[in-house]
Parts: C-alpha cells; sequence; structure tokens
C-alpha cells in the first residue's frame, strides 16, 4: 500500500476530526468543575488534601448516578500559593466555557485577588478564605463553606474568657489578609467581653524566627494567647520557641492550630492547646462518615483542608440538580436557598452573602489526639 | 540585659546559616563570575537527603549526614557538568538563566519525587536546648554557629594554607592567567561547584531541624544569603561571612525594638542602604580593586 502526501494528510484530518468528536462527545456526558489549589509553593500539602476531599465526593455522586444524569468531573489549575498564582489559574479555567462552577482557593488573601475576575466570569464560585469581607463586597458568584472569622473570634473570645476565665490577652497574627481581619475581629469581641489586649503582634508569613514575639508575649503579663496563623509551619516553629522560651499561658488558636500539617510539624509543642475548628470527627455522624472515607485514601488525619471541598461538591450538586439546570444564576439562586445541609463541616444554612455555615467547634490538643469539646453556633 | 542576650544568640544562629550559604554564592561567583540562584535548592536537596537516609530509613545520623554530603558534591558536579559547563564561553545572561533553570528544576523534581508535605528532621542532640542564666541556648542553633565557625576556619585553612587553595584563587582572579601557569581551570571550577554544594548542603542539613524541610525553605535563606554577599561585598569570603551574621543579627534585633511584621524589610533596606551609599560591599571587591 503506497501513501501520498495527499492520503497522509486527509487520514490526519480524519483522525483528528474523529478525536475532537469522540472528545466533545465525551464532555458533552460530563459536567466540569474547575478547582483552583495550591499544588506547589508553601502551601502545596494543603493542596493534596483538598484536592482528595473534593475527589471523595466527587465519586461518590458520580457512583450515586451523578447530577442532571451526568457524570462530574473535576478541572484543576495551580496557584502556587500566591496571589498571581490564582489569578493565573482562575483565568485558565475561567476560559473553559464548559466549566459550571468552581472551587477556589482557602486563603482569603487569594479569594481576594480573584474576586474581581469571578464577578466578571459570573459562574458560582464556592471557596474556603474565612476573611468575612469576601462575601460583601456585592459580588454574588462567591458561596463560602466555611464559618467565617466574625464567628472564629467571637468564639475564640468566648471561649478564652468565660470558659478559662482569661483576660488580659496576647495577639499573634499574620499580617495577611486573613492574619489581620481575623485579629481586627478578635480584638472587637475580647473589648465586647470586658478583656483586654496586653500585645497585639503580628508577623510577617514564612518567619524563620519567633524569638522577638515570643519574648514580647513573655514580658507583657498576658494570660492568655490568642492566634491566627495563615501558614501551618510559621504556627509550628512559633509554638516550638515557644515552649523553648518557656511560655506555658493558654493558648487558644485559629482553625490552622488542628490543621494536620500543623500537628505533625508541631507535634509536642502544640499539646494542651485549645483551637476553632469547622472540622472536628466527632462533632457530628457525617463528621465521622467523612473521616472515614477520607482515612481509606489518605494517610493524614482528615481536617479542614480537606472537609470543607468535600462539603462545597456534595452542596454543588444538590443546587444543580435543584436548579435543574446548568445556568450559573439557576444555580447560585438554587444553592443559597438550600438549608439544612448536614456536611463534615457542619449544617449549612446559607444567608443572603454566600455564607453556609454560622458557627464554630472548640477542639483541645490532647498529647496530639484532637478532642471535641462543644459547637458554637451563632443565629445573629 | 536578659532580652538582648536571647535576641543576639538567635540572630547569631539564623545569621550563621546565611553566611554558610553566602560563602556557597560567593566560592561560585569568584571561580565562574556567574550568581547560583540555584544555591538555596542545594540546602533543599540535602535536608530532603537527610529525611530519606535518616527518618525514612532510619540511619544512624551522622552515616546519613555522610551520605547526603556525598550525594550533594555529586549534585554539585553534576550540576557544574550540565548547567555551567556548556555555556562557559558564553555571556554572563545565559548562565545567570541557566542556574534559575536549575533552580526551578531541583525544585519540581523534589516535589514530583517526595511529594509537597513539609517533613520533620530530628536534630543532632537529643536535648533541645540548655538554659545558660536567662539565656536559653537552642542546641540546633548551638551547632550551626559551631559547625559555621569551624567551616570558616576550613576555609582560611584551605585558600590560605595550601597549594589547592591557591590554585582556586588564582582560578578566581585570572582564569588566563590561571591557564598559562599550568593550573588545570576547568577543575577548579568543579571543585568549586563541589565545595559550594557541599556548603549549601550542609547549611541546608543544619537548619532543617528549626525551619522544618520544605520545597520553599532553600529560596527563603537563599534570599537573604544573596543580600548578605552583596552587603560583605560581593565575590569577598570574609565579607559573605560578616553579611549573614550582620543580617541574622539586624533581622532580629529590628523585629524585637521596631516592628515585627517589618522584620524581613530590615534585612533589604540595609542592603538598598549599601547599595546606595557603597555598592561595592563592607569588603570591597578584591579582584577589581586590584584591577
Amino acid at each position: 500500500m503506497r501513501f501520498d502526501r495527499r492520503s497522509v494528510n486527509v487520514g490526519l484530518a480524519a483522525g483528528l476530526a474523529t478525536s475532537m468528536l469522540s472528545r466533545s462527545a465525551r464532555a458533552a456526558d460530563t459536567l466540569k468543575i474547575g478547582m483552583v489549589l495550591p499544588a506547589t509553593g508553601p502551601a502545596a500539602a494543603v493542596g493534596g488534601y483538598a484536592l482528595a476531599g473534593a475527589k471523595i465526593a466527587l465519586d461518590r455522586i458520580n457512583k450515586s448516578g451523578g447530577v442532571l444524569g451526568k457524570q462530574l468531573e473535576l478541572v484543576t489549575e495551580d496557584d502556587q500559593t500566591t496571589n498571581p498564582g490564582a489569578v493565573l489559574a482562575f483565568s485558565k479555567l475561567a476560559a473553559q466555557p464548559d466549566i459550571i462552577a468552581f472551587l477556589g482557593p482557602v486563603r482569603s488573601t487569594q479569594n481576594h485577588a480573584i474576586a474581581n475576575d469571578i464577578l466578571k466570569t459570573a459562574k458560582p464560585f464556592c471557596f474556603g478564605g474565612t476573611d468575612p469581607a469576601l462575601t460583601k463586597m456585592g459580588n454574588p458568584w462567591m458561596i463560602r463553606f466555611r464559618p467565617n472569622d466574625t464567628y472564629s473570634a467571637r468564639v475564640i473570645a468566648s471561649y478564652g474568657v468565660e470558659t478559662l476565665g482569661k483576660k488580659n490577652w496576647a495577639l499573634v497574627h499574620s499580617t495577611d489578609a486573613f492574619g489581620a481581619s481575623g485579629n481586627k475581629l478578635l480584638t472587637a469581641a475580647l473589648d465586647k467581653l470586658g478583656a483586654k489586649v496586653a500585645i497585639d503582634q503580628g508577623y510577617p508569613n514564612q518567619s524563620q524566627d519567633f524569638t522577638p514575639v515570643v519574648l514580647a508575649i513573655k514580658s507583657s503579663g498576658a494570660d492568655v494567647i490568642g492566634s491566627y496563623f495563615t501558614y501551618e509551619n510559621d504556627q509550628a516553629i512559633f509554638a516550638r520557641q515557644l515552649r523553648q522560651l518557656g511560655v506555658t499561658i493558654p493558648w487558644v488558636g485559629s482553625p490552622t492550630t488542628v490543621a494536620a500539617a500543623t500537628l505533625k510539624l508541631a507535634g509536642p509543642a502544640l499539646w494542651g492547646t485549645y483551637a476553632v475548628a469547622d472540622y472536628a470527627t466527632d462533632s457530628s455522624p457525617e463528621a465521622k462518615e467523612f473521616a472515614k472515607l477520607y482515612s481509606a485514601v489518605s494517610s493524614a488525619p482528615p481536617d479542614l483542608q480537606s472537609a470543607w471541598p468535600y462539603d462545597a461538591i456534595g452542596a454543588l450538586s444538590i443546587g444543580i440538580n435543584k436548579a435543574g439546570s446548568t445556568d450559573p444564576g439557576k444555580i447560585r439562586d438554587a444553592m443559597l436557598s438550600v438549608k439544612g445541609y448536614r456536611g463534615a463541616e457542619g449544617e449549612y444554612n446559607f444567608d443572603q452573602f454566600g455564607d453556609g455555615l454560622h458557627g464554630y467547634n472548640i477542639v483541645r490538643n490532647e498529647k496530639g489526639a484532637i478532642v471535641f469539646d462543644k459547637h458554637i453556633e451563632f443565629t445573629d | 540585659m536578659d532580652f538582648f542576650l536571647q535576641l543576639l544568640f538567635t540572630g547569631i544562629g539564623i545569621g550563621a546559616v546565611y553566611a554558610l550559604v553566602a560563602l556557597g554564592f560567593v566560592l561560585i561567583f569568584r571561580a565562574t563570575s556567574v550568581v547560583n540562584f540555584a544555591q538555596g535548592e542545594f540546602s533543599m536537596v540535602a535536608a530532603y537527603l537527610m529525611v530519606v537516609f535518616a527518618v525514612d530509613l532510619g540511619w544512624p545520623y551522622w552515616v546519613a549526614f555522610l551520605i547526603s554530603i556525598a550525594g550533594m558534591a555529586l549534585l554539585g558536579a553534576v550540576f557544574n557538568l550540565t548547567v555551567y559547563y556548556p555555556l562557559r564561553n558564553r555571556s554572563f545572561l545565559p548562565v545567570l538563566i541557566s542556574t534559575i533553570g536549575a533552580s526551578i528544576f531541583l525544585s519540581n523534581s523534589v516535589l514530583a519525587l517526595y511529594g509537597p508535605q513539609p517533613q520533620v528532621l530530628p536534630g543532632w542532640l537529643e536535648t533541645p536546648g540548655f538554659q545558660l542564666g536567662p539565656v536559653y541556648l537552642d542546641s540546633q542553633y548551638l551547632i550551626i554557629i559551631g559547625v559555621t565557625l569551624v567551616l570558616v576556619g576550613f576555609q582560611y585553612w584551605l585558600f590560605e594554607r595550601t597549594l589547592l587553595g591557591k590554585k582556586l584563587q588564582a582560578t578566581s582572579q585570572d582564569k588566563e592567567m590561571a591557564t598559562l601557569l599550568g593550573i588545570p581551570v576547568a577543575e577548579m571550577i568543579m571543585i568549586t561547584f563541589v565545595y559550594s554544594a557541599v556548603l549549601g548542603g550542609i547549611a541546608g542539613i543544619l537548619v532543617a531541624p528549626v525551619l522544618f524541610v520544605s520545597i520553599q525553605m532553600g529560596s527563603t535563606i537563599a534570599l537573604k544569603a544573596f543580600a548578605a554577599t552583596i552587603i560583605g561585598g560581593f565575590g569577598d569570603i570574609a565579607g559573605a561571612i560578616l553579611g549573614g551574621f550582620a543580617i541574622g543579627v539586624i533581622e532580629t534585633f529590628g523585629a524585637a525594638y521596631i516592628s515585627v511584621p517589618f522584620k524581613d524589610a530590615f534585612a533589604f533596606l540595609v542592603l538598598i542602604l549599601f547599595l546606595i551609599v557603597r555598592p561595592q560591599g563592607i569588603f570591597g571587591e578584591r579582584v577589581a580593586e586590584k584591577a
């Protein structure tokens, strides 16, 4: 058999067309969800946890028949744990017209960076950042799957002042959007409860040494620490130096305190601390079930990083089914009308701003084991 | 006073790490006139090698250390042959870009091989530290300071008291003249890369128990070490060491007495000041002065 240039070209074109047709047929059978996550950079580890959580939910939904009779498909992009990386990753996903909704970063600062592009894209965007401002910027597409810092600050303050009886606080926080906003809210919550801030120490992310911060706390006379750390390694270094320099006062921290990566790095330095946690295994049957599913696919313990994408995919599928179409506006409206959806992080009752959760769990680190204490829910 | 002494100890400890990495920068710059932007990644790779041998395989710490250092020597040689040597006759820029590419390659290779999870490497000693009067001495920082001083002494002996050191210095000062004198320049450059990779590796292994082992640990240290080399005087060994210690102490005291959020800014503020007031650094650049 002889092949001339023309027959080769015709063959190639036919092959290409067949491949494109089959790809487009396959695409028509699936509903695509874009996910921006850190696959590289300082938060690469938590990106892996988030992907595992999302995939568990995806597999579960697909095995039970999918959404609107179609299978869900996840398309991921690496945000490199940076704001420009997040913008680039989201723009790559937003350029794909067949993506019907998105899962975004867990860092508030990155969500702020892409908020304008989300508005332009005009499709539901489920995210995990906890800066309260993110759902109050007039961007209707941002739907949050973690309780915001208004609640975490109130729970930290209330537990420290009312349960532990401590009124002289040392506040330690990252200077990024998450840390600064959390600290501001915590200061306001403490003020309301009549407690005093003895010292307020902001630090830049990826600090290699916290000696000045620890020494300042030591000499401040504070009897309790409240903290908002963004990165797990920062919190672990701080915890270790705190113990080495002999500071043993109680510590009530933000959710990073019980993140899997922080617990691994800090080890005994975090024993005896308290934290607000949106995910706690013993907080509900749904959380226990998630822990079981997660432990089958990951050696790391389940935490908020894996729990919120699991819940987001679950609520998104309910929203799409309820909307009965892939129209972005209808999906958004359907999602915001979801009431009483019981996820791994708690019960979702979305308000008009797009906040689904309105309370936090308090947990204790008992020699490395995270023990659920109580859940505090807010109705205002 | 207790506060001051504690800060001084920590500042010197952190500064010692910057000094070690800065030393690697300077050695390669003197030998090849190129800034090696993968110097920080040498530290990261060595720390991961230690995790593999000492933690995952459970080998004795000193055995793991020796094998990791041998691995770094090999990496230095391969780096020279693949990143520098093919471009040795090109201008400054292609080699610089080649080292940036190598830095990205090393980071992503470790990420692909080992995964993104940060790792814990135990310290050399069982005891985490000692209380000396009012000052807590972290045992790992004590080791870092001690090893840095020993290596500085070794460096002085090597360059000032041995024939190999004289050949390395001759190569760094004038390659053409060194060739005319019968010095094997290519071999000297190879030795420089191997030695720099080993130095970076030692810095990484020493600092890993303090900062943990992560993909980006190298770049964090290298940025400050780079500032240290400029402050000390690019190309000057004593300057790199002094610059490293200076950055460590300045940022620690700046954070404590002025502002913690501006901690990283202090190092670069000093760097900018030097670039304006004394661009040649504390000790200047010996080769340039001779010329």
